[in-house]
């Protein structure tokens, strides 16, 4: 990839030659996958509404969506780290960290809104950019260090709860909940959030030198650097909006949660957002992949969720789906991938 | 020199793993509360340890203060310690290290009570005193089983405090945690057939599993509220769930319409209870069970058997011990209503 040399800001301005740089260097702008996933989800709404006819209702629906946009916003981050080459698994202790600060916070020092949304988004990004600089320039697995940071995030956050749970935690979150106070217009707020934040992400990876290099750093991080990629400032950033993101999800997480924040908080998330991402059709090999398609992923695995129990199935069947369709996109990555190299 | 990194880069692989396994496999952090022992009068004192199935949980915790409040009264010393993930393997570790050890009495919420009976028979044979409390390894040598709260009396406190809320008819779905959760799993049980005797225009439409994720059993009890619109009954089936459907309650605007009931610690349900949007928590007095353990383990390390009905505290009379079971029962469950969630602190 030589991105670097032809951004889209730096093409001459002949229309033709742009037309054709342009159509070289980036991918159409939805993949096949993403065409494939919004259909399923379609098809899968048309038939829950037939279905149980409760389905499409703001009862309903508003739920789903408010329920979709921690896992998702974490996703964003998630995405972005993945398409660089590496992973984070750490998000899930993260969350717990951040939640149970701002959490004991508003409990006892009553932490107005704003200050409570800052806390958790500036103890996520100090987090993240603990991972980023140590994968950059300890130049170590990040598989490895994000598995270690989060055994140190969950001591640290078990440390924090001191062996309890927070209790009476007051409302101030709930402009992010799923009750009445949650949504404007019958538009949960944190769905519009993490929507809003997702088209600046695309945007950004899709049409800026910036995003462009971490996708050269994920196709291959040699050529990359030799191509004039800071590749070690680029990844340690990716990282750190993913701590950033997720600070902000820990904050919809709470808003989602009782009044009572359990030290179990944040259990299985790095899990779910892997998995929304890989749904969602980015390489777990880096290099390839978009923000729009992790929504996506998102939105499907609480589609299937909410829907498994709306139509009175066993629950288990929701992990059966769900794993079926990572298996699946993983092959279809796979088949990609193989059909490139034949190529 | 790429031979090199990739060398170290393995080497520092194998380390970070076994690191995390070695940090895994101890289920470290240990607090261990030591009752300051009172000892009256040249008795020899004895060492009561208690593993809980995971620590850090209010449950645990609230037993644990139980338990140091038991040998502080009594004059025992009083050992906690569980690992940090209700993990079988992380407990045995610890069962292993109070054997060695030689503590007085040994009692264990096992996580796996098949896998727990022959540490128990190790134990057993290195002259300790061995038990089971809040959940039994029936096939173990364990000498007592101290139990919180009978099978039935939890299933029928439940069914009888939602009826009573609904009027005694209805549909009501449970939403559940672990789905092989045996307490829980003999619980629902209960509930089935004494719905189906006592209350005939009652139905259970739904049963489902959230683990123990507040976030999800609130959310799938919002979807069972919208895939049965008649819907006037939620339980929480663990101290997850509890406050989760009644969060769905108040979250869908449902409150006194839909009316919840669950087990949930009173702390965590006192602002539902307080607004509607949960009726009543059943429970057992943790703190009590943490109590009762410590004694039990005196008890036995004293060789001494129990009799048919114990009073063991001012505050804890008349529990039973039946012969047949060797099972100490704590008592009837204990209904949490908003009078009374504010007299318990976990």
């Amino acid at each position: 990839m030589t991105t670097t040399t032809t951004g889209p800001g730096s093409s001459p301005p002949s229309t033709t030659h742009e037309a054709t740089a342009r159509g070289r260097v980036l991918p159409f702008p939805i993949t096949g996958q993403e065409i494939v996933l919004l259909a399923v989800i379609v098809v899968l709404w048309v038939v829950l509404s037939l279905a149980t006819p409760a389905f499409l209702t703001a009862g309903s629906i508003v739920p789903l969506f408010v329920a979709t946009a921690p896992v998702a916003l974490i996703g964003i981050g998630m995405t972005v780290v993945i398409i660089t080459g590496g992973i984070d698994v750490s998000v899930g202790s993260m969350v717990m960290v951040c939640a149970v600060v701002v959490a004991e916070q508003m409990v006892s020092s009553g932490l107005p809104l704003i200050a409570a949304v800052l806390l958790s988004v500036v103890i996520g990004g100090v987090l993240g950019l603990m991972n980023g600089v140590l994968i950059a320039y300890g130049r170590v697995h990040a598989i490895i260090i994000t598995f270690g940071t989060a055994n140190l995030f969950r001591f640290l956050g078990l440390q924090l709860f001191g062996g309890t749970t927070v209790n009476g935690i007051p409302d101030t979150l709930d402009v992010f909940g799923r009750g009445g106070s949650g949504r404007t217009l019958g538009i949960p707020h944190s769905f519009l959030l993490m929507l809003v934040i997702a088209g600046l992400a695309w945007y950004y990876m899709r049409h800026t030198p910036g995003g462009r290099h971490l996708y050269a750093i994920g196709g291959d991080a040699n050529a990359a650097r030799l191509a004039g990629v800071k590749v070690q400032r680029r990844v340690m950033l990716a990282y750190a909006l993913t701590g950033l993101l997720t600070g902000l999800a820990a904050c919809f997480v709470i808003a989602q949660g009782t009044a009572t924040l359990a030290p179990n908080v944040g259990d299985g998330m790095e899990l779910a957002a892997i998995a929304a991402v890989v749904i969602g059709g980015t390489s777990i090999m880096g290099g390839r992949g978009s923000v729009f398609g992790t929504v996506l992923g998102a939105l499907l695995v609480q589609t299937v969720t909410s829907g498994v129990t709306q139509l009175n199935w066993p629950s288990q069947l929701a992990s059966l789906f769900i794993g079926i369709f990572i298996l699946i996109a993983v092959g279809a990555d796979l088949l990609r991938q193989r059909t490139r190299r034949t190529a | 020199m790429r031979k090199m990194r990739r060398r170290s880069l393995a080497a520092v692989l194998g380390l970070g793993l076994a690191l995390a396994a070695s940090g895994c496999g101890q289920g470290s952090g240990g607090s261990a509360a030591n009752g300051s022992g009172s000892s009256s009068g040249g008795d020899k004192q004895f060492t009561v340890a208690f593993v809980p199935k995971l620590q850090g949980i209010p449950y645990f915790e609230a037993m644990n203060t139980g338990g140091a409040a038991a040998c502080k009264a009594i004059g025992c010393k009083w050992l906690y310690q569980g690992p940090v993930a209700a993990d079988p393997a992380a407990q045995a570790d610890i069962v292993r290290s109070y054997i060695q050890q030689k503590v007085d009495a040994l009692i264990v919420a096992p996580n796996d009570p098949d896998s727990m009976a022959p540490l128990l028979q190790q134990a057993k044979d290195a002259g300790i005193k061995v038990a089971t409390s809040d959940t039994d390894a029936p096939n173990s040598v364990r000498e007592v089983f101290v139990e919180q709260a009978s099978t039935e009396g939890i299933g029928q406190a439940l069914t009888d405090a939602l009826l009573t809320a609904m009027g005694g008819k209805g549909k009501y779905a449970i939403v559940s945690c672990g789905q092989t959760a045996q307490n829980l799993n003999s619980w629902i049980d209960v509930q089935k057939s004494y719905t189906a005797e006592k209350y005939p225009d009652a139905e259970i439409v739904d049963i489902v599993y959230a683990g123990e994720d507040q976030a999800k059993a609130t959310q799938m009890a919002t979807d069972l509220m919208n895939a049965h619109p008649d819907l006037t009954g939620l339980v929480g089936e663990c101290t997850s769930s509890a406050p989760g459907v009644a969060q769905a309650v108040r979250d869908a605007g449902k409150t006194g319409k839909v009316f919840t009931v669950g087990l949930g610690t009173p702390q965590s349900m006192a602002p539902y209870l307080a607004d509607g949007s949960s009726s009543a928590s059943i429970l057992w007095d943790v703190e009590n069970l943490g109590y009762l353990t410590a004694w039990a383990g005196v008890q036995l390390a004293q060789g001494k058997a129990f009799a048919a009905t114990n009073d063991v505290s001012d505050k804890i009379t008349g529990v039973t011990f039946d012969d047949q079971t060797k099972t100490l029962l704590l008592g009837p469950a204990l209904r949490i209503t908003k009078e009374n969630a504010g007299d318990y602190n976990y």
